[in-house]
């Protein structure tokens, strides 16, 4: 591993509970010199980063997952406490440790500070948001807290970048520090022997410990947030809340499905063109065709999804810091909980809507392993930008224009609006089954902290798109990439006279014949059969496909052509069935890596194609027969 | 206050605190949860006493609880297996 090219550099440990204002810190020190890669062996995400320092110095930071605890219940609390005992391949011992916590819940994060006095590193303990902790009432004596618990304190509001020069000072001073000043503290025992006490014990001692230093630190707690109280009587009014909850999500839709359209256009009109001029200064050789007819068009199939990315994850983002999130997620929860999910299963559900790649990585928020298994299980069902292009295509092929109700909806929307009640209608079907036999769990609570609200910075929701939208170029442009070169090579052989073989002979058109009898029961040719395994790549990939097998040149969803092509080979039942498949069929080799990764193997991706395969082809039969 | 009544809650007459009202004080006294379900809210300071006051309900009637400042959203299930004591008269 390369994480830590220079093992001189000295590594400090950034940890704190979530919502502390731990990653916004962790990009003020080191801007965007990081580099993310996963632990090894498990799914969490390893935040590396430079910190900078004045005269030359600097010092690598990790941003350790957020945690509440350490009592190893989740994957990103084991990994905590890996880094800190160094048991991490390629990651020593760190040097020091930055632990943040929000001053304003001085009391609950505290428990997670005392632990890690237990290492005996030179520590600094950022109390976050100490400026509002003064507004609302609250008061501390710094230096007593800092003698009590024996490591050093810093005041910061890590959003408006005030105090993060003291933070600066403490890493300045790591590698020259003597040993950490001798705990003035009672202690209770090393992490590990702390959780071989009954457990409530070990968390009585800690607790009245905190409370104990709190005392001698002179700390007042800050008074209930006055704007909190007034925006949750309006956010959680037993009226207004669900009603506002509904317009929120209303409006997560419009942005995902209006605004980001004509980006996409332009993404799409972008990439077309540059193609093009590469296809005319190219001289004609098979190194032109691999370039434009696969690299391009992979980069292409990638590039399109990131207008709709970014938009829905500035909404995320801004619904996130502002605080609204955890309350949607609690409205959410009732639901959820009745087909066995929970509250914070919406976050992911909802990003479902536009990519599931990303959704799946957001379902580590829920906190419950069964949970969050049973969330990234169901979330392809939610129906995903990649198959409106197929649906709008089928849709405006085979289903004639006839309003439904009245000038408000025509067959076509409603046709529409039917597939993705479909999807979630499986979700919620699948989801029900999963934790009735899979994933039973006895009986789960569920608790969720509700941060004040505050007001999002643009720092803080740049930095979020840019890393979002690096790990979905990372993690689904690869594999869509790959797949759309290996579809080219597939039309490109077996090569007739020195050349491409025509579209019906090639060895994709041939997987195509090999797969035709099994779907022949639904009403498709092997035509659709080459469509359905190009898919494989991104569903939209289909469109194209079918383009290039009919001979339609540069063929979209609003092609014409490619509707009057489509018409002359497929009945309706077929044009139905195709549609009912793309429904529930798992087409998507990303969201299949993406689960790999998320659940640490084969097991459940393997089980999660299996069971979408089948239950697609059973509903593409019936609505072969009904239609 | 309609809730699930679970056989522990039949035998044992102690408040829970799904059942007091808002703003009234109690201190928590014991968690009828098995130790995979009550880590969580002991890593979040919930533990026995500790002094809770509901603040608010959710739309769907789900439990808003201070604790030292902070708040807490519990399913009402969860809050059902909390048992409590009073610790002061209610407020205003």
């Amino acid at each position: 591993m390369d994480d830590r090219p220079d093992e001189s550099v000295p590594l400090v440990a950034l940890i704190g509970p979530p919502n502390s204002g731990k990653t916004t810190l962790f990009n003020q020190l080191t801007r965007l010199r990081q580099k993310v890669a996963n632990y090894p062996g498990v799914t969490v995400e390893k935040h590396l980063g430079k910190a900078r320092l004045s005269g030359g110095k600097a010092v690598d930071v990790v941003d350790l997952p957020g945690v509440h605890g350490f009592s190893a219940r989740t994957l990103d609390e084991r990994v905590t406490l890996d880094v800190l005992d160094g048991r991490i391949e390629g990651l020593e011992e760190p040097d020091a440790i930055v632990v943040i916590v929000d001053a304003t819940r001085l009391e609950q994060h505290l428990m997670l500070v005392e632990p890690l006095l237990e290492f005996c590193l030179p520590t600094l303990l950022v109390l976050n948001m100490a400026d509002e902790m003064v507004r609302r009432g609250g008061g501390l004596d710094d230096d007593a807290l800092g003698r009590e618990l024996g490591l050093m304190v810093a005041r910061t509001n890590a959003r408006a970048g005030d105090g993060i020069d003291d933070v600066r000072a403490f890493l300045e001073g790591v590698g020259t520090h003597g040993p950490p000043p001798p705990p003035g503290r009672i202690a209770t025992g090393r992490v590990s022997r702390v959780m071989h006490l009954p457990m409530i014990d070990a968390f009585a001692a800690r607790s009245g410990y905190v409370r104990r230093v709190l005392e001698r630190a002179r700390f007042t707690s800050p008074g209930p947030s006055g704007l909190t109280d007034k925006l949750d009587s309006v956010f959680l009014h037993h009226a207004l809340g669900p009603f506002i909850f509904l317009a929120v999500v209303m409006l997560v839709f419009q942005a995902i499905f209006t605004w980001a359209v004509p980006l996409m256009d332009g993404v799409e009109a972008a990439v077309a063109g540059s193609g093009a001029w590469v296809w005319s200064v190219l001289p004609d050789s098979w190194f032109r065709s691999l370039l434009v007819d696969g690299v391009w068009a992979g980069v292409g199939a990638v590039l399109v999804f990131l207008p709709q990315i970014l938009i829905l994850f500035l909404f995320l983002g801004i619904l996130e810091d502002s605080g609204y999130l955890a309350r949607a997620a609690v409205i959410a929860d009732r639901l959820m909980y009745r087909v066995g999910l929970q509250g914070r299963a919406f976050l992911p559900l909802l990003s479902g809507y536009a990519c599931a790649v990303p959704a799946i990585l957001a379902a580590r928020t829920v906190e419950d392993e069964r949970d969050r298994l049973a969330t990234i299980f169901v979330t392809p069902f939610m129906t995903c930008s990649a198959r409106l292009p197929v649906y709008a295509l089928l849709i405006a092929a085979f289903i004639p224009a006839r309003p439904v109700l009245g000038p408000l909806m025509g067959s076509r929307a409603a046709t529409l609006l039917g597939l993705y009640a479909l999807g979630v209608v499986a979700a919620v079907g699948t989801a029900f089954l999963l934790k009735r036999t899979l994933l039973r769990a006895p009986r789960a609570s569920f608790i969720m902290e509700l941060p004040p609200y505050r007001v999002p910075t643009l720092r803080s929701l740049t930095v979020r798109l840019i890393d979002r939208s690096r790990i979905f170029l990372r993690r689904a442009g690869r594999i869509i990439l790959t797949v759309a070169v290996v579809l080219w090579i597939l039309t490109q052989v077996p090569r007739v006279a020195g050349g491409p073989p025509p579209v019906d002979s090639s060895a994709l058109a041939r997987i195509g014949q090999v797969i035709e009898p099994a779907i022949e029961p639904l009403g498709m040719d092997w035509r659709i059969g080459v469509g359905l395994v190009s898919s494989l790549a991104a569903r939209e990939v289909i469109v194209g496909t079918l383009g290039t097998i009919y001979g339609v040149e540069s063929a979209s969803e609003g092609s014409l052509e490619l509707q009057e092509a489509l018409q002359s080979h497929l009945s309706l039942g077929g044009a139905v069935a195709l549609l009912v498949f793309f429904v529930f069929a798992l087409q998507c080799m990303s969201t299949v890596a993406v689960m790999r990764r998320e659940t640490a193997g084969w097991k459940w991706p393997t089980l999660q194609f299996t069971y979408m395969l089948v239950l697609a082809y059973v509903a593409a039969f019936a609505a072969y027969r009904l239609f | 206050m309609s809730r699930t009544t679970t056989q522990q809650a039949q035998a044992d007459p102690q408040l829970r605190l799904l059942d007091v009202p808002l703003r009234q004080t109690v201190e928590l006294v014991r968690i009828d949860l098995p130790p995979h379900d009550a880590e969580p809210l002991l890593d979040r300071g919930l533990l026995p006493g500790c002094s809770l006051c509901p603040v608010r309900r959710t739309p769907f009637g789900d439990p808003i609880v201070s604790l030292n400042g902070t708040l807490l959203a519990l399913r009402r299930e969860t809050a059902d297996c909390l048992c409590v004591r009073l610790l002061e008269p209610a407020a205003d």
